[in-house]
């Protein structure tokens, strides 16, 4: 074995494709590159993902494959079968930190001892909530943060290691399908806007997310003309304000798997720039719309839940529709928009109304509110909230209305 | 058999009769002559008439789809175009030197039509001058206190045509149940 003055070879298996893509950022970012993720077959250490459908057979079998590999296992679970380093989740930055110079450290063992010696199970971390009281020291980025509704994969998973479409289920991240399961249904079903239990459970701190620091940013340039330059653990977004546009990193999407995790504010920075820089993006960059990235980051942000201080019975009005052929329509988006556009309507009646789950009517106006396409309908004269109308009249075509949908839905 | 029809309007060039055919049953019948006037300058044929096409719907119901000449000089047709209309789509071109002047006098032209029904927009070639923007014709809009809906079409597409005709049937029942929206 070398003294490892190269990048660390890591292998990331029974990873969906978020994940994996969190840990290069981590790597790239974080590790300057000290660590570098390839193929299992040419790993110095693996990172294996328990809670994968598969796992153990995965395990096993690498283990067979790859006796000597030193592994750093994650897991929900407390259960240690063998000599491995472990790290529960939802994986915190120290731990994650210390495992991997656990794993270094083992790696750089004689070969013939670590075949032969029984390695002692280690185990690091088990807390739930991210801190950074030394950013500096520690990698501010947490991979799992999010600790509940554990999705129903089933989209397979392009790229990563081997093992992604044989092990896709993972208690990591969301796919883009799975963006749409979120908050148990049963609790949404049941849900009362005047139970405060009930109401934490469905709203969420939109401004200490990605989701907030982008919007402060966004606003903050379209109101002041100005280009700006967001940073935070994450490669720098420049927001470009006269064309709506955003200046990213080419490899964006792994933005999105940032969406559910909290930053202190002392980890983030928004800069206004002068608007004679910026706008041309770097070899390694590409420039996006901004509307349908806020739109995506929101809805991916939500899953179902609503940002702190929303009033769930007072009247929404859509003053602006979204563009939805070049933004993600989420379930029941343009039934939605249409009744607010019509008659401004409380979530709870509008879930009602349309017949249509809670989780849904949340998702669609966190994306929407975070564009300002939505206000609470108030009236001018006393700010006070506009009486609720009577529902929507059935409109007299409706039957033929529905057959148009149908026949373009078939074709 | 009963028959609806939906309307398509807007200026010359915007891809009526483009959008009429992603989304009807067969080619639709079309009075596209050679262009004679100052419509050449923009494209080779110009709709003179009208285009036709249907789209079937089950119990033998049939929605047509009426596109206006793009041509001011026979607006003398529109009324007759919109009776019985079911809702109006504007399309607009946004590689014309005044897409918002196009957009108030298209809704200035069908006003009665659309507060009786409903109108819903998609602007045209916004991948070959992409300014003015979404937003740039919502704040025109919203400036008369109108809300829209109003996306970047491309009348090639389907999916975008039929998008805006979605827009367009919500707009006016949104109780309509659809799967998968």
């Amino acid at each position: 074995m070398d003294n490892l003055t190269r990048p660390v070879k890591i292998a990331a298996l029974g990873m969906e494709q978020r994940t994996y893509s969190t840990l290069q950022l981590f790597f790239h970012e974080h590790c300057k590159d000290s660590y570098v993720l390839v193929e299992e077959n040419s790993a110095d250490i693996s990172i294996i993902d328990m809670d994968g459908f598969q796992a153990r057979r995965m395990l096993e079998e690498h283990k067979k494959h790859y006796p000597n590999q030193p592994s750093i296992l994650i897991s929900l679970s407390n259960e240690k079968t063998c000599d491995a380093v472990y790290i529960r989740k939802p994986i915190m930055l120290e731990a994650l930190s210390s495992a991997l110079l656990k794993a270094k450290e083992r790696l750089q063992q004689p070969i013939a001892k670590t075949s032969t010696l029984k390695m002692p199970v280690t185990e690091i971390g088990s807390q739930l909530h991210m801190t950074t009281s030394n950013p500096e020291a520690i990698a501010p980025l947490l991979l799992n943060n999010i600790v509940h509704s554990l999705p129903k994969t089933t989209k397979p998973v392009k790229s990563g290691s081997r093992h992604f479409n044989q092990y896709q289920y993972s208690a990591n991240f969301l796919t883009e399908d799975a963006d749409l399961e979120h908050i148990d249904s049963k609790l949404a079903e049941n849900f009362n806007p005047d139970n405060p239990i009930q109401v934490a459970k469905f709203q969420y701190q939109s401004e200490q997310m990605l989701q907030g620091y982008f919007q402060q940013a966004y606003f903050s340039a379209l109101q002041k003309q100005q280009n700006v330059l967001l940073k935070g653990v994450w490669r720098p977004i420049t927001i470009l304000h006269k064309s709506k546009q955003l200046r990213v990193e080419k490899n964006f999407r792994h933005l999105y798997a940032l969406s559910g995790m909290l930053f202190d504010k002392s980890d983030v920075s928004i800069t206004m720039l002068d608007n004679s820089v910026g706008c041309e993006p770097g070899l390694h960059e590409t420039v996006l719309p901004a509307e349908p990235f806020l739109w995506k980051l929101a809805m991916r942000t939500s899953r179902g839940r609503v940002p702190v201080d929303t009033n769930f019975t007072t009247p929404i009005k859509l003053i602006r529709w979204p563009n939805f052929t070049r933004t993600i329509i989420t379930p029941h988006a343009l039934r939605i928009a249409a009744l607010w556009a019509k008659q401004p309507t409380s979530l709870m009646d509008t879930a009602n109304y349309l017949a249509v789950p809670l989780q849904h009517v949340f998702m669609f106006y966190t994306a929407a509110v975070s564009l300002n396409f939505v206000v609470p309908a108030i009236t001018k004269k006393n700010h006070s909230t506009v009486v609720a109308l009577p529902p929507v009249k059935r409109h007299r075509y409706r039957k033929i209305f529905q057959n148009l949908l149908e026949s373009l839905r078939n074709n | 058999m009963t028959n609806y029809k939906i309307i398509f309007t807007g200026p010359v060039g915007a891809g009526k009769t483009t959008a009429i055919s992603s989304i009807c049953d067969r080619p639709p019948v079309s009075t596209d002559k050679i262009a004679s006037d100052m419509t050449r300058d923009v494209k080779k044929t110009t709709t003179v008439a009208c285009d036709y096409g249907t789209v079937h719907l089950s119990g033998n119901d049939r929605l047509h789809l009426y596109g206006t000449p793009g041509q001011e000089r026979f607006d003398f047709m529109w009324d007759i175009l919109t009776s019985g209309g079911i809702g109006l789509i504007l399309l607009l071109d946004n590689t014309r030197p005044n897409p918002f002047q196009d957009m108030n006098f298209f809704l200035d032209q069908f006003q009665d039509f659309i507060k009786q029904t409903q109108v819903a927009i998609g602007v045209t070639q916004m991948d070959r001058k992409p300014v003015p923007c979404i937003d740039d014709y919502h704040n025109h809009l919203s400036k008369q206190g109108l809300s829209i809906p109003i996306f970047d079409v491309d009348a090639r597409k389907r999916y975008d045509v039929s998008l805006l005709i979605k827009a367009l049937l919500f707009s006016l029942d949104p109780g309509l149940i659809e799967n998968n929206d």
